[in-house]
């Protein structure tokens, strides 16, 4: 019993059955991601449009559908409308987030509770749902953030306020529905790591007679670092694609100075129906969100090699 | 341990409860006003006065959502599409991360680190190729094709995620059963299986939320009204005869959200690890 080398696991030996076991999978993700992906690469090269869905005619235009994005100036907008937006979402949530774990850790049990939940509750928060009330919450006429900045005497009788026609406006309320929605899950993923700092190091340091901002700065923020880096990246993948929220709020408005690339890429492919200049945005918006977070992608692959 | 972090973090400082108690204040108020604008009757929440307490509260409004255009049909294609995506990521991904953790053979790696990387692809690119291939293929305005893409958008996290389940199971389980001479499937389906049911379950959740919350794959892809589901019919709540109602619209937020709700309060603690790796696309 004893005489037969180990491997590890008693299935090593076979071969068919993880074949089979993964066969399924394998061929709906082949299927229905893969072969899109290379229809994708494929189309950016065609003019495929709304004429072509019904006929299956198209042709091959070479690169000239990028050349006419690259010199196209509202792609630049959006390119850089995308970078700055998505910059400032995560700056502000993970700012608020990593903040807001800190003020957990120095909260009673019972208002530490209260926290949680109420972050939980903004986090469920379908976003469709969520940008359904951001829309009630800021109509001009009756909505509640034109009443209560109006009580407030500093900006004078904000009440018709539109803030779905001003491009400043319009961002302002996206970027407040988006912070609202990302700063549960930082806060909660961060707090998980700063209740784990060994309460030693901090003993210590307040014993040396460090302030307590010193502390925070020399032994809870490094101790932090790699969880924060974490959902910096995520946030940076989340906040690059969204697009839900931009849709049901402004719908990439006025004149499209909010539309993002995902925004952009939309209205082409499917109010333009110019599905081959679309699918060559996709690419290029696919390309740069892998370019801005390779970093993150080698370390992806590294640990999957490790995982075993 | 315990007994040192409760020292440390039991002396709640009064400045951090104040502060605490303003960020409560203005994080829940978006949620409260949802609420509480569901129980207001309609021409009370068209004032120009906001008022914060519900003073007369009522049901009516979700009764008008309930009985809104489309409600039950949208509510019957949400739960098809919900239940066909749950049942077929959940399955599929059960066998596969089976295969992942359970056997070895060349070219593990390389598949893991494969569906890592589908797992990272934006929803968004893949979003116009798919509505090609799925034209062609007929799959466009059906619940098969709506499946289907819910499939490819959950299952790379249902993998990774149950595999984690597999590999914390000894590997002596199934070395002691085939001694016993029982077969690979018996192994699998009478003990390894019963055993990861928790990460079935979770993985469940995961694929409920992202299938139930989709609005812009089932906006493209479904053309027929009454085939929406319900997030696209919540976007478009608007009344007949005097334009949106905003009353109507945040009881029918209310329905929506209310089973997502339930499922992030349960699931709280394994939703921070999970999204972590990836679970929810934002």
């Amino acid at each position: 019993m004893t005489t037969r080398p180990r491997t590890g696991r008693a299935f090593a030996e076979r071969r068919l059955p993880p074949v089979l076991l993964m066969a399924p999978a394998g061929l709906v993700l082949a299927a229905v991601t893969f072969v899109p992906l290379v229809v994708m690469v494929f189309m950016a090269f065609t003019d495929y449009d709304q004429r072509s869905l019904f006929t299956g005619e198209f042709s091959f235009v070479g690169v000239q559908q990028f050349a006419d994005i690259l010199t196209d100036g509202d792609f630049w907008a959006a390119f850089f409308r995308t970078i700055w937006f998505t910059a400032a979402l995560v700056i502000g949530s993970i700012v608020i987030g990593v903040a807001i774990s800190h003020l957990m850790t120095k909260l009673g049990g019972g208002m530490r509770t209260v926290v949680t939940v109420v972050l939980v509750f903004a986090w469920a928060m379908p976003n469709v749902a969520a940008s359904l009330v951001w829309n009630w919450m800021f109509q001009p006429g009756y909505g509640v953030v034109n009443w209560l900045l109006t009580q407030l005497r500093v900006f004078g009788d904000m009440t018709a306020t539109d803030w779905g026609a001003n491009t400043g406006l319009a961002f302002t309320s996206i970027w407040l529905l988006v912070v609202w929605q990302a700063v549960p899950f930082i806060a909660l993923t961060t707090y998980a790591a700063e209740t784990q700092v060994g309460p030693e190091y901090i003993e210590a340091a307040r014993l040396d007679g460090a302030s307590e901002p010193r502390i925070y700065r020399t032994v809870t923020l490094p101790f932090l670092k790699p969880t924060i880096l974490l959902v910096t990246i995520l946030s940076v993948i989340w906040d690059f694609n969204v697009f839900n929220q931009i849709w049901l709020v402004s719908k990439g408005g006025p004149d499209g100075s909010t539309s993002t690339l995902g925004v952009f890429t939309y209205i082409t492919a499917f109010v333009g129906l110019d599905l081959g200049t679309g699918a060559a945005l996709a690419l290029i918006t696919a390309l740069l969100l892998a370019a801005i977070t390779s970093v993150y992608i080698r370390h992806l692959i590294r640990s999957g090699e490790d995982d075993l | 341990m315990s007994v040192v972090r409760r020292r440390r973090l039991g002396r709640p400082s009064s400045v951090a409860t104040v502060i605490a108690i303003v960020f409560c204040a203005v994080w829940a108020f978006p949620t409260y006003w949802m609420v509480k604008t569901a129980f207001t009757p309609r021409p009370d929440a068209l004032s120009s006065t906001p008022t914060f307490l519900p003073l007369n509260p009522t049901l009516e409004n979700f009764e008008t959502a309930i009985f809104q255009a489309g409600f039950f049909d949208n509510l019957r294609s949400s739960l098809i599409v919900t239940v066909g995506a749950v049942v077929f990521a959940v399955l599929l991904g059960l066998f596969a991360a089976a295969a992942l953790s359970r056997f070895r053979f060349g070219g593990r790696r390389t598949i893991l680190v494969i569906v890592l990387l589908i797992q990272m692809i934006p929803g968004a690119a893949t979003l116009i190729p798919q509505y090609l291939v799925f034209n062609e293929a007929g799959l466009l305005g059906t619940y098969a094709g709506l499946i289907l893409a819910y499939v490819s958008m959950t299952l790379p996290f249902s993998i990774w995620m149950m595999r984690s389940f597999f590999l914390a199971l000894p590997a002596e389980l199934e070395e002691a059963a085939q001694l016993d001479g029982a077969s690979t499937w018996q192994v699998l389906t009478r003990i390894l299986f019963p055993l990861v049911l928790p990460g079935v379950i979770a993985t469940s959740v995961f694929t409920f939320i992202n299938a139930w919350n989709d609005y812009l794959i089932a906006y493209t892809f479904m053309k027929d009204q009454s085939m929406y589901t319900l997030p696209v019919w919540l976007a478009s709540f608007t009344s007949p005869l005097t334009g949106t109602d905003v009353s109507g619209q945040m009881a029918a937020s209310v329905l929506f959200s209310l089973p997502v709700v339930v499922f992030f309060v349960l699931l709280q603690r394994k939703l921070v690890t999970g999204m972590s790796a990836g679970a929810v696309k934002g």
